[in-house]
Order: structure tokens, then sequence, then C-alpha cells
């Protein structure tokens, strides 16, 4: 009886679970699929979105785009990637800007408009949920969730 | 289809040009009335025991034009408490960047010094944790741009990145000395760092000198001394020894930081080894710790310096001049940056600084009676946009 119930309470548990994990459907990083790129490291991700190293390994230059703060996916992207939040992000820009090292990534406000700038920039490269990956790009790396 | 490709080009362009600016509001007070507490040695005057907005306030903006992909052109103007007790607005930057590729990176016009790691971001506080970067490591490095050039190679080492700088310029500063300035414009800077960047860690070896055009200005004060107390002679003896011109000061600087998750961690060292007999050299270090919670980030920091008497002291006017870049003291840093709104974050911080009475180079107008003992506490507002 005992064992019944604490099913009855899992199993509502995971109905509850599931959409709330549907809404936090994977984010991966993709490249405009002309680049030639098929796979990244962590490290390699980072130094391009922070402005660390802006070449692939290929030695092709590589183009990043990122989301304004007002879409959602712009903190899940830093969070999982580096667990930081958007004011420590936006600290750090602060400081490569107004010391004149490097430019942030160019923003858009929506994750279409982040594919358009993908395929339309030869190694672009930006963040979306899977779901969303088309043939225009490919996927080169998938945060952990 | 091509109408959007085109619309995302078009916007590609609009942001070739761009102003974006940084400033905090801030007052600080002291515990005590025997010095006045400065940011940094460019400042004539400072806080006491009642709430002062001169010594953090600051005000920047910047334009970035990219003229094209790889050449942008940066102007960057700056308000801020100076030299001569006024907030004249100055052209703190000014100069082209050239990228041939990501990799190589060529300035060249009125630049920002990196003597130290983060000194070149050191009025940007939006950009760090604490109220203002630690005095005990900043307070010997009063140069903040050279008219000059530097260049900047980044090599990938694996996945991570080795980076190494060079840079050349005259200083465009000066610095108040009692009711004076010492001009040090003129004055060639030469120096560069080697830092290796992993994920969550860097580290970064630099040095830097710079060579003094001109002498400090004491001779008046030496020329005023009754002969009774100082021969003719011994003044003469005494600018020679004391002089700064053609003089070298050479910077040495070790600096680590570990910024994952929630902790940032900071651990520097440095060495300044003065070639002129008028000021003492000095070691100085610090550690600082920050642990985000939600929006507040606390944090703890310790810092110290401590400078060398030289065994020649000569007579009691190049002693007393020698006695001024002196400073033995430590820091304990205890505060809170909450980041409030988005771009705008609030500071509190209490710096315990217990030193020697003789520890006075930091301060200006030291009275009788200094302790070496004083609690500064500062809040600021820092923002960005």
């Amino acid at each position: 009886m005992i064992s019944h119930r604490l099913r009855l309470l899992l199993v509502s548990f995971c109905l509850l679970w599931l959409p709330a994990r549907e809404a936090l459907a994977d984010l991966v990083v993709v490249v405009n699929a002309r680049c030639g790129v098929a796979a990244m490291t962590r490290n390699e991700v980072v130094n391009i979105f922070f402005g660390r190293y802006r070449l692939f390994f290929n030695g092709r230059e590589a183009q990043p785009v990122d989301l304004t703060d007002s879409h959602p996916d712009r903190a899940r992207f830093y969070s999982g990637l580096v667990g930081k939040d958007l004011a420590e992000i936006n600290a750090y820009w602060a400081r490569l800007v107004f010391s004149g090292r490097v430019q942030p990534p160019h923003k858009v406000a929506t994750p279409d408009e982040v594919l358009k700038w993908i395929s339309a920039n030869t190694c672009g490269i930006g963040f979306v949920e899977l779901a969303k990956a088309d043939a225009r790009v490919r996927v080169v790396y998938e945060l952990p969730q | 289809m091509l109408q959007l490709v085109a619309g995302v080009a078009r916007a590609d362009h609009e942001d070739s040009f761009t102003v974006h600016g940084f400033g905090t509001l801030g007052v600080a007070r002291t515990t005590s009335d025997q010095v006045e507490f400065v940011r940094d040695i460019s400042q004539p005057r400072g806080a006491r025991s009642d709430w002062d907005g001169r010594v953090d306030s600051v005000l920047g903006l910047q334009a970035n034009w990219r003229v094209t992909h790889n050449l942008e052109a940066v102007v960057q103007g700056v308000s801020r408490y100076r030299y001569d007790r006024s907030f004249t607005p100055e052209i703190a930057w000014a100069y082209l960047k050239y990228d041939p590729t990501p990799a190589l990176s060529l300035r060249a016009g009125r630049l920002g010094t990196e003597f130290f790691m983060l000194a070149d971001s050191r009025l940007v506080g939006y950009s760090y944790l604490t109220v203002r970067p630690p005095g005990d490591y900043f307070w010997y490095l009063p140069f903040s741009s050279i008219d000059g050039a530097d260049v900047l190679l980044s090599l990938p080492l694996g996945d991570n990145v080795l980076r190494g700088k060079v840079f050349y310029g005259i200083s465009d500063s000066s610095l108040p000395l009692a009711d004076r300035q010492w001009k040090i414009d003129g004055s060639p800077m030469v120096g560069g760092y080697l830092e290796y960047q992993l994920a969550s860690w860097q580290m970064r070896l630099s040095y830097a000198n710079i060579k003094f055009r001109n002498s400090l200005p004491i001779a008046q004060d030496f020329y005023a001394v009754p002969p009774a107390l100082l021969s003719p002679a011994a003044v003469d003896a005494s600018l020679d020894y004391l002089e700064t011109a053609n003089t070298r000061s050479h910077y040495y600087s070790l600096g680590v930081v570990y910024d994952s998750g929630p902790w940032q961690l900071q651990f520097m060292l440095n060495h300044v080894d003065q070639g002129s007999n008028a000021f003492e050299s000095s070691s100085a270090g610090y550690v600082l710790a920050g642990y985000r919670i939600g929006q507040v980030t606390p944090f703890l920091g310790y810092s110290r310096v401590e400078s060398e008497r030289r065994a020649n002291r000569m007579n009691w006017a190049v002693d007393r001049v020698m006695a001024d870049s002196r400073s033995v003291q430590a820091t304990t840093i205890v505060g809170a940056r909450w980041d409030v709104a988005r771009n705008i974050a609030l500071k509190a911080q209490w710096d315990g600084i217990r030193g020697d009475s003789s520890s006075i180079f930091p301060y200006r107008r030291e009275q009788p009676g200094w302790s070496g003992k004083l609690d500064v506490f500062s809040l600021t507002m820092d923002f960005v946009f």
C-alpha cells in the first residue's frame, strides 16, 4: 500500500517534472556548416565567446553572435558554459571594452536572428536550442544540463 | 531569403560606431583627521572623517569606430578628481587598433598602460568586485597612459592561450607633490608581459620601466633653507643625491587570477625598484576572494606593502624627502558587491589599514600624531552604459 502510494507520488512528480524539462531544452553551440568545424571543446567555445582567441583550429576566423540580456537563453548559456550570471558576464566585458582590447560578440534579440547571422557569415558561431539547429548549421558542442 | 541576408549584413554595419560609458558615484570617509586618504597618488587631496565624494567618483565616455573589419579607432574621455584639484575631463586614450589576424593586435596613439595585471581598467569600478583596486598594491603606480604603441600576440596551446605584449611610449602625466606638481610627461616607458590563460586560471608575469625626464620640484625648498641649517655645498650635494631626471624605475609583477562559477580569486605580487635615491623601493602583494550568492558577492582581502629605507640619508633635509615615499602597512578588506539592476552595482567596503606611523607615502597632508592606523568606509554605485 505504501509502496503503491509512493509509486503514484513518483509518477505524478515525473509528470510535473517533464514539462519543466522540456521548457529547458538542450542548448547547443552551432557553427555555419560551410566553415569546416565539426566539434569543439568547452574551452574552445569559451575562448571564442569571451574574446580570448577567435580562430578555429583550421585557422579560420570565428564570427560569434550573442543574444541580448532580455532573451532567457543568454543567461542559460553562460550559466551552463561557465557557471556565471549575466551581471558577471557584463562586468567581464566592461573590463575588456574599456581597456580597449576586444569587442564583445555582435548581439541579436532572437534565436531566429542568431541562425540568420550564422548563415550570413561563413564562420558564424552562436547558440540555440537543439531543436532549432537546421541544415544551415552544424552542432559543434552540447552544453551540459 | 536574399533580403533577410542583406538585413543581417546591414545590422552588422549599424554597430560600426558605438558610444559607451562607465562611472562611479562614491563616498568615502576615514576614522582619522591626521591624514587624507586618496585612491591613488595622482589625487592632491583626500578623504578625512567626513564623507567625501572626490576619492572614487568618476565618469568616462568611450567612442569606438570600426573603420573596417580589422581597423578600429577608439577615444576615451575621463573626468575624475585629479592632480590639479579639478574634475577637468582628459583624453585618457585615443588610438588606432589594427588586427591583421585575430591572433595579432597592433595599437598606436594614446594608450592605457598595463604595468600590472588589471591596471588598465582601474577606473572602471563596474568591472571588478572591490570599491577600488587595493591601494597597497597600486599606490606606487601613478601612470595611466602613454603616447606610444603596443603589440599583442596570442598563441593557442592546446585549448589554452599564451599571450605576449610589448609596449613603448612617452608618459603624459603630472603628480601632485605638496603644493607643486611633478611633471613626468616626456618620460619614456617600456614594458611587456607574458600571460597564460587556462579555462579558469590566468597567470601573468610582467615587467616595465620608466625613465624620468624631470627633477622633483624640491630645489626651491632646498635653496630656501637658511645656510646655518644647511650649507650651500650641502644643498647642492643633496639635490644631486636626490636627482630623479634620467633615473630609471623598474616594475616587476606576478599575478594569478582564478575565476570559475561563483568564485573569484586574485593573488598578486610586485616589486618596484626605484632608480632615484629620492624614492624608496617597495614590495607589495594582495589576495582577494569573492563568492557570489544570488546577486550579492561578499569579498574578503588582505594587502601589504613594505618599502626599504636607504642606508645613506646624507642630512636631515634629504632624510625628510626620502621619508615621503615610505609605506609600511597592511590592509584588511571586507565588503560586498550587490548587482542591483542590469549594469548597476552597489558596493560597501571597509578597509582596515594597520601600518607604521612612518607610512606616509599613500596619504596627503599628514599631521603630527599620525599613528599609521586608519579605517576607511566606502559606498559606491558603479554603472556602465
